[in-house]
């Protein structure tokens, strides 16, 4: 799952920006949808394209490409959790590069279904005449949830959100001189540009060296991923305008609503779930307390291509804090399971040193159907909830009890309507809409 | 009535001690491969002798038996169960307690019980898989351990008893170290291999179990075949060294008492150990049309997966719990050995006391037990007086009475201090107290775990016995105790017991 910048120049000393220099702290705030695959491109006076494509994180990348770093007052950029997942590059008709969260349905393969989408727009915009309009038309027509940037040699910078909207995509600004975009508000907060609002679903806007002109977007309001409030997003980020911390504060109390549990202390799993492990302590009155620290860098280890990289980095992260359960009923929060092997690790080294019992309460319901928009959620046999009940999932990972919230309560704690949530994650049929 | 033993540990110095005691004053022989001074002492103090001999040869022992006119023979160690020590005397008509050669299998292959407890689905197992060389071991680590994840944390054993191989456990736990634990893992397996060759009498060489953790403990038992009484629990220290630290050793003390059952494993876990105990006496007694008469131990732990579970099998008294045991045994044990060979067990009054607790500490040379040579031949000094003074008694392990009255080392576990009290902690001082009684003239180092028996060890043993009873009797409640299923991404469900009962009843392989 890719992270997005696009950053957008205009008028008189424009030339003197280094788009690169800033995209890179945008894309550094980014690298929680992923940081194996960093690209990026810009463009300067010579209306020539710069790219350059490397493994991540961010900051090894500008490290060891210091001196290769493309020069450019406009750029894009993209930070991914797949292997060798760079910007596409497309010559002609109409020379452009092109970034993209999420998946379009031209193609079964991800990177094959993006190529074809970036054909499609420069062949679009080398011959239509309302290269706006025709965009529009473009996204209208091409399924699948998807948002995208792209960058034309002719200076133009091109994003949109297809009318599913599942994919975030939100703008910002500076003045008369800077226009950005990027997948979330974070990485506008952190290249110091204020945000003016999400791209709406539907919507797209094209920035060209005259103006900056937007298509009307659709009337639906979407059908957003609901897994980015329960993994995905930063806490600092705002999706579709709601705060993410918010959100996670009010799954922890929902979740200690519906499903509530003795217990002597409440402990988050770092670092997603400790949010709603928060609410949880507020709504029940168990206290909260730190359960475990990191070793090494902080690394996203749902998100990592290989099974052993996922473990590596959930065994470095979960080291516990021994005190904080000896001894205790605890109520573990996590945001989700997957294929179990954490949670299993996890509540295994608890009871062993020491935790009495162990009830696991998870934030999210769960996770029985991969996900279509490109998702590392793996396929349905890879899914341990799509394959044990709840109590058979308690003793498969030697936990006294575990409950997941219902998708209404996810949906309630969000607090959008049901019909403008994606939940096909979490529903073995897997239905839209 | 004359009574033999044979060996020359302080386990055997214990037996000859009680035999010594007995109301029907028995004239005491024994055969051991070194003059142990204590049963020396106890020989001639009874109209016996102790002679040196090979206790593993049949000839030797049914030649001095019968040149002796004995009437019952004892056999301490295990190695002469192994070669047949109590059938060669059977057939002679002497009376022997001791398992016979068949049945001793129990103890002799390691991979032979876990079949047997598997064949006859007794609980208290773990599971294991057993191999001829260590390429098979390697390969079918590497091809099975994502399916059957309780490969990633194994005991590797020899698959027979084989002298000086010793157990390692192998924790895969952390996945970024699984590179390290392999190269360790399969270095061993050949190492393993390398000295296993030199047994033709099995085919499997190396036996790999699931690790489990939890306390350990002794439960010995004498048996006639039809009953099995069990005697008070006794828990061994295996580390050479303080806090459980440092290499594994023959057993460098323990600890028993109060009552029937150790301060950290309930009566229930007690009456557990020995329904599993029965089970395997049982099943070996079927299996190989023997009776089993003579002394049958479960070195047991507790384990998240299955509660009371089995380690490994005694077919003798444990070295050193036998001290403990025999402490604490009221009955005349002259009585017992006669209710076994008389196979009426089952109506004997067999009593312990229920007031004291017993300590034991082992004293070792240092260079045991990894450099014998270095700790063997060293003069050795003994303060009687000031282990009496402290109501301390001593047991002679491995040591030699010289001609000229000296007494040297072996260079295995020297000696054993033992003391009994209310509790375990004051008898644990007691031999510190005293421990200084015993000194090589020469210079040379001695060396005991001065934390057997003390409150520190007892509360880290009851910690772990009670974070590792919540998991097991959580088991117990959902239903699952003794069961393992696993949930293997893109395979499903696996039954690790089901695969090992198939690939035992299918061709090749367990």
């Amino acid at each position: 799952m890719p992270g997005l910048i696009g950053f957008y120049t205009f008028g008189e000393g424009r030339e003197n920006w280094d788009a690169s220099q800033i995209i890179h702290y945008g894309l550094s705030a980014l690298q929680g949808r992923g940081q194996e695959s960093i690209s990026l491109a810009t463009i300067g006076p010579g209306n020539t394209l710069h790219t350059l494509g490397g493994k991540g994180g961010v900051e090894e990348f500008f490290q060891k490409n210091k001196t290769s770093i493309p020069k450019g007052f406009i750029g894009i950029g993209q930070t991914s959790s797949y292997l060798d997942d760079y910007l596409v590059h497309v010559k002609t008709p109409y020379e452009l590069v092109l970034a993209l969260d999420g998946k379009t349905d031209l193609h079964e393969d991800r990177g094959e279904a993006t190529k074809l989408f970036a054909r499609q727009l420069s062949q679009l915009l080398h011959s239509e005449k309302e290269p706006l309009k025709a965009t529009s038309m473009l996204i209208n027509k091409i399924g699948g949830g998807y948002s995208f940037v792209a960058l034309t040699h002719k200076q133009e910078l091109v994003t949109g959100r297809n009318p599913l909207g599942v994919k975030p995509l939100e703008t910002g600004s500076v003045g008369f001189d800077i226009g950005a975009v990027a997948s979330e508000t974070c990485a506008l907060d952190v290249m110091g540009i204020d945000h003016t609002g999400p791209v709406e679903t539907g919507e797209v806007i094209m920035f060209t060296p005259e103006d900056i002109r937007g298509n009307a977007p659709t009337t639906d309001r979407g059908n957003f991923c609901s897994y980015e409030y329960v993994y995905l997003a930063r806490l600092d980020s705002n999706v579709n305008t709601l705060s993410v911390a918010r959100v996670r504060n009010r799954v922890g109390r929902e979740l200690a609503k519906a499903h509530p549990s003795k217990g002597d202390v409440v402990i988050g799993v770092p670092e997603t779930a400790l949010p709603i492990a928060n609410g949880y302590s507020q709504e029940s009155g168990i206290p909260q307390e730190p359960g475990f620290m990191r070793t090494g860098e902080n690394v996203r280890a749902a998100l990592k291509p290989t099974q052993k990289e996922r473990l590596v980095g959930v065994q470095l992260k979960l080291n516990p804090v021994k005190s904080a359960f000896e001894d205790r009923d605890v109520v573990l929060v996590d945001d989700s399971v997957v294929r179990g092997n954490t949670l299993q690790n996890t509540v295994l080294n608890l009871k062993r040193d020491g935790a009495r019992q162990v009830h696991v309460r998870i934030g999210s319901p769960a996770l029985v159907s991969p996900c279509p928009y490109g998702v590392e959620i793996p396929p349905r046999d890879e899914l341990i909830s799509g394959n044990l009940d709840e109590k058979e999932l308690a003793n498969n990972v030697g936990a006294d009890s575990i409950s997941f919230m219902t998708v209404e309560e996810l949906q309630h704690a969000i607090g959008l309507p049901r019909q403008n949530l994606c939940m096909r994650c979490f529903e073995k049929g897997g239905t839209t809409r | 009535m004359r009574v033999m033993g044979v060996g020359g540990g302080a386990r055997e110095n214990a037996i000859a001690w009680k035999i010594g005691l007995s109301d029907h004053k028995p004239e005491i022989f024994w055969i051991a491969e070194n003059r142990n001074p204590g049963i020396h002492k106890i020989c001639k103090d009874n109209q016996g002798e102790l002679r040196i001999g090979r206790t593993t040869d049949p000839k030797t022992i049914v030649r001095s038996a019968r040149g002796w006119g004995i009437d019952m023979v004892v056999v301490g160690p295990e190695e002469p169960g192994f070669q047949g020590i109590p059938d060669a005397l059977e057939k002679e008509g002497i009376q022997c307690i001791g398992a016979s050669q068949e049945l001793s299998v129990i103890e002799r292959s390691k991979a032979d019980l876990r079949r047997l407890q598997w064949e006859n689905n007794l609980p208290g197992k773990l599971l294991f898989r057993t191999f001829k060389n260590a390429r098979e071991a390697s390969d079918y680590i590497r091809k099975n351990i994502e399916t059957q994840p309780w490969l990633q944390n194994i005991v590797i054993k020899p698959a027979r008893q084989s002298g000086g191989k010793g157990v390692k456990l192998i924790e895969d736990r952390k996945i970024y170290l699984h590179d390290e634990k392999e190269r360790f893992k399969e270095a061993y397996f050949d190492s393993l291999q390398a000295s296993m060759s030199a047994y033709s009498d099995i085919e499997d060489k190396i036996l790999v179990e699931e690790k489990a953790w939890g306390p350990e403990y002794s439960l010995q038992c004498f048996t006639d075949g039809k009953a099995v009484l069990g005697t008070p629990l006794v828990q061994d220290n295996k580390s050479a060294h303080e806090s459980d630290s440092g290499p594994e050793t023959g057993g460098m003390g323990s600890i028993s008492g109060p009552d029937m059952t150790l301060p950290f494993i309930t009566m229930e876990e007690y009456d557990k150990s020995l329904k599993i105990v029965e089970g395997i006496v049982e099943a070996i007694q079927k299996k190989t049309g023997k009776s089993y008469h003579g002394m049958v131990g479960g070195q047991m732990m507790l384990t998240e997966n299955e509660g009371p579970t089995v380690i490994e099998m005694y077919s003798r008294l444990g070295d050193p719990e036998a001290l403990n045991m025999l402490a604490l045994l009221k009955t005349d044990i002259i009585d017992v050995f006669q209710a076994i060979v008389e196979r009426r067990l089952s109506k004997l009054k067999l009593e312990f006391t229920n007031e004291d607790a017993v300590v034991v500490k082992v004293v070792a040379p240092n260079g045991y037990p990894e450099k014998r040579d270095k700790a063997k031949g060293h003069p050795v000094q003994v303060f009687d007086t000031n282990i009496k003074r402290n109501g301390c008694y001593l047991f002679w392990g491995s040591a030699d009475l010289q001609e000229d009255g000296q007494v040297v080392t072996g260079g295995s576990r020297l000696l054993a201090l033992m003391a009994m009290d209310h509790t375990l902690p004051p008898a644990s001082a007691r031999i510190e107290k005293t421990a200084s009684s015993v000194q090589l003239t020469d210079g040379w180092g001695l060396y005991h775990r001065s934390d057997i028996g003390t409150e520190q060890l007892l509360a880290k043993r009851q910690n772990t016995a009670e974070r590792v009873r919540r998991l097991y009797k959580h088991r117990e409640e959902q239903g699952i105790l003794g069961t393992r299923m696993d949930w293997v991404p893109k395979i499903g469900r696996v039954d690790p017991s089901q695969l090992l009962l198939q690939e035992m009843h299918g061709p090749g392989k367990a």
